[in-house]
């Protein structure tokens, strides 16, 4: 694979988030492939979003939240382990696959083990190839500019 | 820019990359390696200059990365790898700037490049000269005067910690014997640097220096610290300073320590290399730990496969002075074997103990499991381990139960160590005059746990007797509410408030986003291209001011922060820079500050999850920090102000059980000013305790009861309702509303908390001829018989107590916990009053943890017999006609029958839950576990609190206990209660759930799937979301399937945005259109030309 | 209550491929309550749908999202007709009255069903939702202590169980209650287990859905003059 992979981390703020930043005061190395987008408990990830996220053409997401049994909200990550199965059923009929779904489980203090799963749905998405509903980044960068400029002129005209 | 600031420095400020071998910050420069070069332009042209030591000049250009440049640095690297063929760290760097060899002929062997800053860290920081560079030319070399070992040499590895080549070999230099920094932190595994935190979970988190071991305080030399620290944090001066204090009440939680395992020389601790104590092993276990979690032998760093623990070391050892039992070990052993097993499922577990005290909430159920997963339990004490070369595995000899001998080896053996009380407070307690036991632990009763021999002084936790995290926690929090009563008067008086500047309306302004990104120092400049994020950011919408700083949270730059959201009239902000988890209450705050309100700030992590993670790819670290930065864009346009609502708080407490917990909390609520309503079925309080007729250390308990019904029906504060039971509770944290159904009708009171105190029950046992024979009966009502006067034995009767009855079964896989040394102080009792009877108890396991265990042995000693059997040879039991009774029991150790005909037969039934457990649990919606006992919050960390706010649990509800332990829980429970009623009003997060009516469709899914039971069916049959219950886990929102419920500051286009601005919008072709409500068609507009068909009726 | 679920993606991409513009309509009654067709249901079966539309090469095909309050009753449908008019298909999330409620009134776009209506129900519990009623015209939930036999015994048997009832459950599919052990254990509740000895008179079908399409009418309510003849 020429270009890398996109892959959106979806992850609890209490574990994974917080085993994330472990395996960064660790310096433990990863694949720079991972962006995570935090959130309260994984019991607020929705379908929606991993749908709209492989619409948009991202190549894997990866959601991480509690141990199962020591979730901060009691329950969320066990809701979302089950909407996530669903998210993967679909996938599957889409034809997208749902190995580009994946949900994990950790505690915050296990940052070695976020540095794993992250090199591990990295490799995985490599094996897979890019999305098939992928943009070229270039294409998606210059549509940026164009809003930017477009929002540069009316914050510049607001401010007159 | 300084004067003299060199061009590496002021590139490294700016966030500009340049590789250098020989630089080292802190260190003058030298210009060795001539790696840093860089072009700059003179008069007479470009030049190439070693920015590590050219100074900066007014308006100078620099170029990093010309053709020139990059080509002089590979020559140079070419240079290096031939001069130092055999440094791994040398080719690593070189392949990084792209350099994979060296075309000229490369010495046959060498690390060093001669770059001198071994020399120079010698020379100049630590003025010892113990080695200086000495030859000329191709003789050139690093070593100490005459080449040979010099006592010059400290030992203070500082050469070996510069060397960018890792050419140093220290044992090359020095005349004495290096030793490595071992620290506390990783238990004495790893060497440690000497500036370092106690632990890894210190707080505060800042490291200190470790003035034993620091060559600046040892010799005056180095300071390299005060010079790296860009943050100006060091700071030598510092000296130990005494405040005085004026308080009300002292807690005392000095902890505890590890017994010294070096006392038992024979475990080889210290002696064999494999052989470590349990608290090290858990740091092997830690995923943070010294092995990143991998369980490695000292010896060889390989994965052991056959595992030992031996339990009681410095436990119940009275000939080493430590006849207590340590209470948490044999759950510990059995937690790390368990992780053992889940780390390397065939790694082989054996534990070596005496009695397996599983005592607590679920721990038999765990035990168990252990068992099940192939964990070895062998009843033995070993006497000594010993190493078996050269593979130093070790060997230990144990007979096992059948009196065999055996001969195991292990590659490693862990040691379960006592617990000994803080040595800290040993001389201090004088001072404080505090009276401690024997053995250097608070002196307490068992009916006033936390109260030391000193009123005032409480204590709590470990101090007071070995326990473990759940009792700890109760115990600690039962000593914070012993403090409050004392403190009633002076609560809240201490107390200073902020004030913020009245917050800005942004409702109507566009997005007008502020991002600040930040260097860390180096943590990210160093690896991310600061500026080229900050080029890039500026290029996406909203945003209308990026810069970058470096240090975002120092104080300047926070009023930097302020200055500019004035100046830019900026309504959103971003802070890119560390985790949020620790600076986002920093910067909200810094958004208060400037009359923003604090949800408009938004986070980008670009130092935990970028460049420290992304260290060795600069480019791919940009990239990515420009994403993240990206995405919190697309959030922050769309973040919208939120305000935080209280809610009021009745300051009343509803406490349901009036037994010993119930009226201990209730009492210790009342004495803290809170009116409480106390509920009991029956029709006088006291419970289940006046039966109880002594503890253990001999304090009367009927006499306590009715000393504190005394109190209780006097207290001013507490209104009593017997007879009674809540019907309904409603409401919430802070505002409950219940009915109380009492024999002269219905009331309602209204309280701000709930503590279920409700108790339990001994089982009345339906084996061993219970109820039909007059010489049979329970503990308890044996404690009873006693307390009475009412115990009668014939001259020389055999009592004989069984343990266990019906409990740790498959059918009841609990311990009752009590019943063990119940079984003892009764036959001390009875050995007391009748010295000729004869006292047997048959058992499986003593539990008689913490000091019970002296009473166990009295008990011994006093000539009770104690013999065990297996679980699956019970004793045998038949009862003649003649109202005899014939006991048979395989004593495990003689390996034979004894046969008994006892006079009495005590028997230790279980604790079990009160029969109306489930009404209490579905009034309250609260969960009950499998053993039928109320379910806490969390069983370590949250003992007294039930996962719905504003409920708490104490006393044998919540599981069997004694009954200092249950007044410790009841007062805990106080603590954390006080923690709601001492406030006016309760603050309700701003990010709850909330319902749009209009789309609920009352389904209520959101009402079956909140655990917290937030959603309610309001008004219209609508759902709506209890603010003060909701804990913003956004589950319901996630399910609505009309989308009538959103998260607040987690809602879809705040998601959306940020994944859209890091994917860019979905094409054109498939946009989905937002489902926005649709329009009537216009009036104008007639239906055919629509394309809708006439409905098959109109009226009109 | 409706109960339906939702086809599979491929199922509903084969049907809509051939447009080149698509209206997914959600309804906002049953089949939101029922977790199958409402604004969240839209939500992820239009962006599966497109997708799946991409990868199967239809590139050019635009699928966008609504949810109405009700797809059976035409002061909703209305508020859909403008827009209607710039697709060429519709696709809904509705039970089958809704489909064909659509299709009734846009004459000129082929509407598509979305769900698999499945039944007459209710929700079990959290996920699980069982069939109740059979509307066969002709209730006698009086005769059988409130449980449908008609619906609910796999037999449709009306004068006590088959031999296959096993503790409770039903010899056809193990997870199923034996409707008749229900009527049973009601009745012996109720007290009138008596009741049961009465021989039941077999189901008069002339009112269930094998005469043909059915018809209600109530003659009070009907406006003179307006509406299709009663």
């Amino acid at each position: 694979m020429d270009q890398e992979p996109v892959i959106l981390a979806l992850c609890c703020h209490y574990c994974a988030y917080a085993a994330a930043d472990m395996a960064g005061s660790m310096r433990l190395q990863y694949p720079s492939s991972v962006r995570i987008l935090r959130f309260p408990c994984t019991g607020k990830i929705e379908v929606n979003y991993v749908l709209s996220a492989f619409e948009r053409g991202i190549d894997g997401v990866m959601v991480a939240g509690c141990l199962e049994g020591g979730c901060h909200y009691l329950e969320g990550n066990l809701r979302a382990r089950r909407r996530m199965e669903r998210a993967k059923q679909l996938l599957d009929e889409i034809g997208i696959g749902s190995g580009r779904l994946e949900m994990f489980n950790l505690s915050s203090a296990e940052g070695p083990r976020f540095a794993e799963i992250a090199t591990q749905m990295h490799n995985r998405i490599v094996k897979l190839g890019l999305s098939p509903l992928r943009r070229a980044r270039s294409e998606v960068l210059s549509g940026v500019a164009v809003m930017a400029q477009a929002s540069a002129a009316a914050i510049a005209g607001e401010t007159k | 820019m300084a004067a003299g600031t060199t061009i590496l420095d002021a590139a490294r400020a700016m966030g500009i990359a340049i590789p250098t071998l020989c630089h080292y910050r802190g260190m003058s420069p030298y210009g060795a390696c001539r790696v840093c070069l860089v072009e700059i332009d003179t008069p007479r042209g470009p030049r190439l200059v070693a920015s590590c030591s050219h100074p900066v000049e007014e308006a100078t250009t620099v170029r990093t990365a010309t053709p020139a440049v990059l080509a002089s640095r590979r020559t140079v690297l070419q240079l290096l790898l031939a001069q130092a063929p055999d440094s791994q760290e040398l080719r690593e760097f070189a392949r990084e700037l792209g350099v994979e060899g060296t075309p000229l002929e490369a010495k046959p062997e060498g690390k060093c490049i001669l770059c001198g800053l071994c020399v120079r860290v010698c020379n100049d920081l630590m003025k010892r000269g113990a080695i200086n560079m000495f030859g000329r030319g191709a003789a050139r070399q690093v070593r100490p005067a005459f080449g040979e070992q010099t006592d010059q040499c400290q030992t203070c590895g500082a050469c070996v910690a510069v060397c960018p080549t890792g050419a140093i070999d220290l044992a090359k230099i020095t005349a004495r014997r290096p030793r490595q920094h071992l620290t506390s932190y990783d238990q004495y595994l790893r060497p440690r640097p000497s500036i370092d935190l106690a632990h890894p979970q210190a707080a505060p988190r800042v490291p200190a220096i470790d003035r034993d071991n620091c060559v600046h305080f040892k010799t005056g030399q180095c300071g390299l610290c005060e010079k790296v620290c860009q943050a100006g944090a060091i700071d030598y001066d510092q000296q130990a300073k005494t405040v005085d204090l004026d308080v009300g009440a002292v807690v005392l939680t000095p902890g505890f320590q590890a017994f010294d395992a070096t006392r038992r020389m024979e475990f080889g601790y210290k002696l064999l290399p494999n052989v470590v104590t349990n608290v090290q092993f858990e740091r092997l276990l830690s995923a943070s730990g010294p092995t990143a979690g991998h369980i490695r032998r000292p010896s060889d760093d390989k994965a052991p496969k056959r595992l030992a623990f031996i339990q009681c070391v410095g436990s119940r050892d009275p000939k080493l002075g430590r006849p207590y039992c340590s209470s948490v070990c044999c759950m510990a052993a059995t937690k790390e074997a368990i992780m053992a097993k889940d780390h390397e499922p065939d790694t082989d577990v054996t534990i070596f103990y005496m009695d397996l005290r599983a005592f607590g909430k679920d721990f038999e159920r765990y035990y168990n499991r252990a068992k099940q997963l192939g964990v070895k339990y062998v009843r033995c004490r070993p006497s000594a381990v010993q190493e078996v070369r050269p593979a130093n595995t070790l060997s230990i000899a144990y007979l096992d139960e059948d009196n065999r001998s055996h001969q195991s080896e292990f590659d490693m053996v862990v040691l379960s160590l006592g617990l000994s009380p803080s040595a800290t407070l040993q001389e201090q307690a004088q001072r404080l005059d505090v009276m401690l036991n024997d053995w250097g632990f608070a002196c307490t009763d068992e009916l006033h746990p936390m109260d030391t021999s000193r009123p005032g002084v409480f204590v709590g936790g470990a101090f007071q007797e070995p326990k473990d995290i759940p009792d700890t926690v109760m115990q600690a929090s039962a000593a914070a509410a012993r403090a409050m009563s004392l403190l009633v008067k002076a609560r809240g008086t201490a107390i200073r408030t902020k004030t913020y500047p009245p917050q800005r309306d942004v409702t109507d302004e566009p997005p007008r986003i502020g991002v600040f990104i930040c260097h860390c120092g180096s943590n990210i400049a160093s690896v991310v291209d600061v500026e080229e994020v900050v080029r890039r950011t500026r290029q996406l919408p909203h945003v209308a001011l990026a810069e970058h700083n470096v240090y975002t949270c120092a104080d300047d730059t926070q009023d930097i922060i302020k200055d500019r959201i004035g100046q830019c009239r900026l309504n959103r902000v971003i802070v890119a820079s560390c985790t949020p988890r620790t600076h986002e209450a920093i910067f909200r705050d810094t958004l208060r500050d400037a009359g923003l309100n604090p949800y408009l700030l938004e986070m980008a992590n670009i130092r935990d999850q970028c460049s420290w993670v992304h260290s060795t790819r600069p480019q791919a670290a940009t990239d990515k920090a420009a994403d993240l930065v990206a995405m919190a864009v697309g959030r922050a346009a769309q973040l919208i102000p939120l305000s935080e609502q209280t809610s009021p708080v009745n300051k009343a407490a509803m406490v349901i059980g009036g037994g010993i917990a119930g009226m201990t909390a209730a009492l210790a609520m009342a004495d803290q000013g809170f009116p409480v309503h106390l509920v009991e079925r029956a029709a006088e309080l006291g419970g289940i305790a006046p039966q109880v007729y002594r503890t253990l250390d001999g304090m009367n308990v009927p006499a306590f009861v009715a000393q504190t019904v005394d109190r209780v029906l006097k207290h001013p504060k507490i209104k009593q309702y017997l007879q009674s039971t809540v019907t309904k509770v409603d409401g919430h944290v802070g505002d409950f509303t219940s009915a109380i159904a009492t024999n002269d009708g219905k009331l309602e009171v209204k309280h701000g908390v709930v503590v279920v105190a409700t108790g339990a029950v001994e089982l009345k046992p339906t084996s061993f001829g219970y109820g039909q024979s007059d010489r049979v009966m329970t503990q308890l009502e044996l404690s009873s018989k006693i307390g009475r006067g009412e115990m009668k034995l014939p001259q020389n009767a055999t009592v004989v107590m069984v343990q266990c009855v019906e409990q740790r079964t498959d059918e009841r896989p609990y311990c009752s916990r009590v019943c063990c040394t119940t079984a003892v102080r009764n036959a001390l009792l009875i050995k007391q009053q009748c010295p000729d009877a004869r006292v047997v108890v048959l058992y499986r396991d003593m539990r008689t943890y913490g000091f019970r265990e002296l009473a166990y042995q009295q008990a011994r000693q006093g000539g009770v017999l104690f013999v065990r059997f297996d679980a699956d040879a019970p004793p045998t039991f038949e009862l003649d006609s003649g109202g005899v009774i014939d006991m048979t029991v395989r004593d495990s150790i003689l390996q034979q029958d004894l046969a008994m005909k006892p006079d009495l037969l005590v028997l230790a039934a279980p604790i079990v839950g009160q029969e109306d457990r489930q009404a209490i649990s579905s009034l309250l919606r609260v969960p009950i576990n499998a053993d039928g006992f109320f379910l806490e919050a969390h069983v370590k960390l949250r003992p007294v609190d039930f996962a719905s706010e504003g409920l708490f649990l104490c006393g044998t509800a919540h599981a069997p206990k004694f009954i200092s332990e249950s007044i410790s829980q009841a007062n805990a429970v106080a603590a954390r209660a006080a923690s709601i009623l001492s406030r006016e009003v309760m603050p309700v997060s701003a990010q709850i759930a909330c319902v749009d009516p209009e789309k609920c469709v009352s389904c209520m899914t959101c009402v079956h799937v909140c655990p917290y039971l937030a959603p309610i069916v309001g008004e219209e049959n609508k759902a709506q979301i209890q603010p003060t219950v909701c804990m913003g886990c956004g589950s319901c929102t996630s399910e609505c399937p009309a989308k009538a419920i959103t998260l607040r500051h987690y809602v879809d286009t705040q998601i959306l945005g940020a994944i859209e601005r890091l994917l860019g919008e979905i094409d054109e072709s498939t946009k989905a259109p937002a489902p926005a409500k649709l329009a009537a068609p216009s009036e104008g507009a007639s239906l055919e030309q629509v394309g809708i068909a006439k409905p098959r009726w109109t009226k009109g | 209550m409706i109960v339906a679920d939702r086809k599979k993606i491929p199922e509903i991409r084969d049907m809509v491929c051939r447009h080149k513009r698509v209206l997914l309509v959600g309804c906002g009654t049953c089949v939101t309550v029922c977790l199958a067709g409402g604004e969240r249901e839209v939500g992820i079966l239009g962006s599966a749908v497109r997708m799946s539309l991409k990868l199967a090469g239809h590139t050019g095909v635009q699928l966008d999202e609504c949810t109405i309050e009700r797809q059976c009753e035409d002061a909703f449908i209305d508020v859909l007709a403008p827009r209607v008019k710039d697709y060429d298909a519709i696709c809904s999330l509705g039970c089958g009255a809704g489909v064909q409620t659509l299709a009734e009134r846009f004459p000129s776009t082929p509407v598509y069903p979305g769900l698999n209506t499945q039944f007459i129900g209710i929700l079990e519990s959290q996920g699980v939702w069982t069939e109740k009623c059979l509307g066969c015209g002709n209730c006698r939930l009086g005769e059988f202590a409130g449980v449908c036999p008609i619906t609910r015994c796999a037999k449709r048997l009306l004068n006590g169980p088959c031999g296959g009832s096993r503790q409770g459950k039903c010899e056809v599919d193990a997870d199923r209650e034996c409707a008749w052990q229900r009527i049973y254990d009601r009745c012996v509740a109720l007290g009138t287990l008596e009741q049961l000895d009465a021989i039941a008179a077999p189901q008069d079908w002339s009112t269930g859905i094998d005469g043909g399409p059915r018809k209600v009418v109530r003659e009070d309510q009907c406006i003179v003059g307006l509406g299709p003849k009663a």
